[in-house]
């Protein structure tokens, strides 16, 4: 809900600072998705994944040097990685629940203009509702990645694991921000396009799947993997590859991946800036 | 009042809704976002042409097989899908969301009479804007100086017409359908079109019949088609038996979409 | 008088709140007031009476005819929504021949009574203006316009002044009270007295999904003015005003702000008062800072007829 559905009410807290404005758009907005069921179920189900892949961590710690013959209880980089491809799916519904509306439904209702006549910046309602996003898909992706690996280091009975593996540490924090901004970033970027939630969410999705329908069709033309920077999910297995140390999937270069990620996040954050106006000049 | 003259008002509803629902729907962002998309599928056969006639790469492939890949990815396992989905499911949700299903509701007109008006409206856009794309595609990839292999596959062509056509009445009698009962309709349309559409149809023996590409797939023509979809047809049911059935199917959905809509209350947000 | 619109012990919940409490009314012809602050339940009630929404309990009847799901009983009624939703791109004229069409008139029908409608709400500059380039108060008229234009018998009007400037105001109140005088049934709703009181003399005062009061508004007016109003003034010279004041009957007494700058009279009748006070402001050279009234509200009477 925009803030105008709030109504007016007399403050009797402390000011916040400045810089810490944009924390009350993303707190707002965090409350506000709390509140409804079916979000919370999503959620928790995008734990789940987290959960089987703590017993295997356990599983593997109870079987010993037997479990390194059967590669799904080899805990490595590649166990993040998988984790974190995997969890792809959640963030993909998570964006589409909580991205779709959040600056569509203000553009429809004339809220801009509230939010932009208090004292913060376009800047600050553009953080605000970033951090919306980022919250709710980090929680799939980051917090369980870096509890993933607390665990596979606490389970240890010695700090192996830790002095071969220290990297992934970094990696999996670079993979998940890389995740986690390339959707929010474009969710939010498709969202301030539109006054319509569900155009937002569509475009989205089909953003998604044609980019990987595009790549299937071209593969199949030109008979190889090197087009498949063509596809927004092959750019991040690619630059999760990069980050994660393994040899790529596709034969394109990854950093024409990344290249492509960082234009589509540049891009989608100069959309929202564009859009978000206090006033829409219709000619 | 006679029957016929009933029948008449009927249709005459029928098309108010319908010119009322097409000027709405049609000129609206969505639009540009399928021709976008339509445009890229120009774009990959005007690529495979070039591929073609310049010998880009050394393993050629037909005109059939380019077209074949294109209809079966990105025509029926996608822009159809996208288009009936963005507009079967905006058929009543935007009019709830815009506060203006009042006006219809408010009217001498049974509520079933806007639900027709509205697919209606959902079939002409769809057609629209996906059958020149096939058209196009297939003139860009086979137009050439020796037109006998075009006229043999005309032939092919019209069938795959009737398919996106059958495919567009299924998919937006359905998507109509999610529209009218439920809030959160885009969710919805996207579990059952890249959820269970994607999984229940891969499943074997009866579990697939339970989804509309089963059958849309049982009547595709192309037979020298790419891998991909030699996998993805599997257990074929009769054609003449997935086309009564998607038409059966398409009745169902929109008659349980008129009933939904008749009955359930829609609260206008204050 | 025939009934047009009755309802006994209608209710209507969603979920857990109760948005019409067991309520029964006879409407007739003429206009009806429907009257109370936000939240009453008058909207809830209105789309009741337009078959919007379908009763929880209770029935609700529009010329004897349940009303939910009974299209032909829309060829007599006429609804003006309180929303401010349209067909954007459409012109003023596409709407309302859309809208027309759809209770079975002939084209040439359709035309001329759109013709006739544009004239009637003064909209005929603007019928191939995109409704999405109308002002509030053109989109205003033209939401009026489509809910009289098949000529009903029925005329459920929510909030109909809404966001129209002083004329076109004037102009809407004195065609409500024509339609009541040719007979039709028109059902008015707002949370604004004065309003309701240029239109009608009858009413339904609605609060928390009940009807508190129904009948003339002069009853229901004498009701508020036995209980005294408090009005708060702020002016340069208190203590000269509240001497000037004193005189007249209707001023029961008057208590002064601990600041020294302002006082709170008690009057029998605050409409003669706040006719009086600009004179005796001007009068006695005051100047007037502020001017309110604490309980000069529906929820002070409310609260007085529930106590």
């Amino acid at each position: 809900m925009p803030i105008h559905d709030l109504g007016y009410r007399h403050w009797a807290g402390e000011w916040t600072s400045h810089p810490y404005r944009w924390w009350v758009i993303t707190r707002q907005g965090i409350r506000m998705l709390v509140q409804k069921k079916r979000f919370l179920v999503l959620m928790i189900l995008s734990a789940i994944p987290f959960v089987v892949r703590s017993v295997m961590i356990y599983i593997t710690t109870l079987v010993g040097d037997s479990a390194r013959r059967i590669s799904l209880l080899t805990i490595n980089a590649k166990f993040f990685e998988d984790f974190l491809s995997q969890q792809m799916f959640f963030t993909f519904l998570i964006a589409i629940y909580a991205g779709a509306g959040l600056v569509a439904n203000d553009l429809k209702a004339n809220a801009l203009q509230i939010y932009l006549s208090k004292p913060i910046t376009r800047r600050d309602y553009m953080l605000g509702k970033l951090g919306v996003l980022v919250f709710f898909l980090a929680l799939p992706t980051l917090v369980p990645g870096l509890l993933l690996f607390l665990l596979a280091v606490l389970f240890q009975s010695d700090l192996t694991f830790l002095r071969e593996n220290y990297w992934v540490l970094a990696s999996i924090l670079g993979y998940s921000l890389v995740i986690v901004l390339t959707y929010a970033l474009i969710v939010l970027a498709l969202s301030s396009m539109t006054q319509s939630s569900r155009f937002a969410g569509i475009s989205f999705a089909a953003v998604f799947f044609f980019s990987q329908i595009l790549y299937g069709i071209l593969s199949q033309i030109l008979r190889t993997t090197q087009v498949a920077w063509v596809s927004i999910g092959n750019n991040l297995s690619q630059v999760g590859d990069l980050l994660f140390r393994h040899a790529p999937q596709y034969r394109s270069p990854a950093w024409v991946s990344v290249v492509i990620l960082a234009a589509l996040v540049a891009g989608s954050a100069w959309i929202v800036h564009r859009r978000v106006q206090a006033v829409e000049v219709v000619s | 009042m006679s029957a016929g003259h009933n029948l008449a008002d009927g249709w005459r509803n029928v098309r108010t809704i319908a010119f009322l629902t097409l000027d709405t729907l049609f000129w609206s962002k969505k639009t540009i976002f399928v021709m976008l998309i339509s445009l890229f599928i120009l774009g990959l056969s005007i690529l495979g042409r070039l591929i073609m006639s310049y010998h880009w790469i050394r393993a050629p492939f037909t005109s059939a097989q380019v077209f074949a890949a294109l209809m079966s990815t990105a025509v029926i396992h996608f822009l159809v899908l996208f288009v009936t989905l963005f507009y079967g499911t905006a058929l009543v949700s935007e009019e709830v969301e815009g506060k203006t299903l009042t006006y219809l509701f408010v009217r001498p007109i049974p509520k079933p009479t806007v639900m027709l008006g509205k697919y209606l409206a959902l079939i002409w856009i769809c057609c629209l804007l996906v059958l020149p794309t096939i058209l196009l595609s297939y003139l860009i990839l086979y137009i050439r100086r020796d037109m006998s292999q075009f006229l043999e596959d005309f032939r092919v062509l019209g069938i795959d017409f009737g398919i996106v056509f059958l495919a567009i009445l299924a998919y937006g009698a359905l998507f109509g359908l999610i529209g009218a009962w439920l809030k959160h309709s885009v969710l919805a349309g996207l579990v059952y079109a890249f959820g269970w559409e994607g999984i229940v149809s891969y499943l074997p023996g009866f579990t697939r019949k339970l989804t509309i590409t089963h059958y849309i797939q049982s009547i595709f023509p192309h037979e020298d088609s790419a891998s991909a979809i030699a996998m993805l047809i599997g257990q074929r049911t009769d054609a003449l038996e997935s086309v009564v059935t998607l038409v059966l199917l398409t009745l169902f959905l929109l008659a349980t979409a008129s009933l939904i809509l008749r009955e359930k209350e829609y609260i206008l947000e204050q | 008088m025939t009934s047009v619109l009755e309802g006994k012990g209608l209710s209507k919940w969603y979920g857990q709140v109760i948005a019409v409490n067991n309520i029964s009314f006879n409407i007739s012809a003429g206009v009806t007031g429907l009257l109370g602050p936000n939240g009453a339940g008058k909207s809830t009630l209105m789309k009741l009476f337009t078959g919007q929404l379908r009763p929880s309990q209770g029935e609700i009847r529009l010329f004897g005819e349940k009303i939910w799901n009974n299209y032909p009983l829309f060829h007599r009624v006429g609804f003006c929504p309180e929303q401010d939703a349209f067909y954007e791109r459409m012109t003023g004229e596409q709407f309302l021949s859309a809208l027309l069409s759809m209770h079975g008139f002939a084209e040439s029908e359709v035309a001329a009574r759109t013709e006739a409608v544009l004239e009637k709400f003064n909209l005929v500059d603007a019928r191939n203006k995109k409704i999405a380039a109308y002002s509030k108060g053109m989109r205003q008229r033209i939401k009026m316009a489509q809910a009289m234009a098949h000529d009903p018998d029925v005329l459920v009007l929510d909030e109909p002044l809404a966001g129209m400037d002083p004329v076109v105001r004037r102009d809407t109140i004195r065609q409500v009270r024509a339609w009541g005088r040719e007979g039709k049934c028109v059902i008015v709703s707002s949370h604004i007295l004065h309003e309701i009181e240029a239109m009608t003399s009858t009413i339904l005062l609605m609060h928390n999904g009940q009807v508190l009061a129904e009948g003339d508004v002069h009853q229901i007016r004498d009701l508020i003015d036995r209980h005294p109003h408090n009005i708060f003034i702020r002016c340069s010279d208190p203590r000269r005003l509240a001497e000037k004041l004193v005189g007249y009957p209707d001023v029961l007494s008057v208590r002064f702000h601990p600041d020294g700058g302002a006082l709170t009279v008690e009057s029998r009748k605050p409409d003669e008062f706040y006719d009086r006070l600009p004179d005796l402001m001007l009068q006695h050279d005051l100047n007037l800072e502020e001017i309110t009234s604490p309980d000069d509200n529906l929820q002070a009477v409310f609260h007085y007829l529930v106590k």
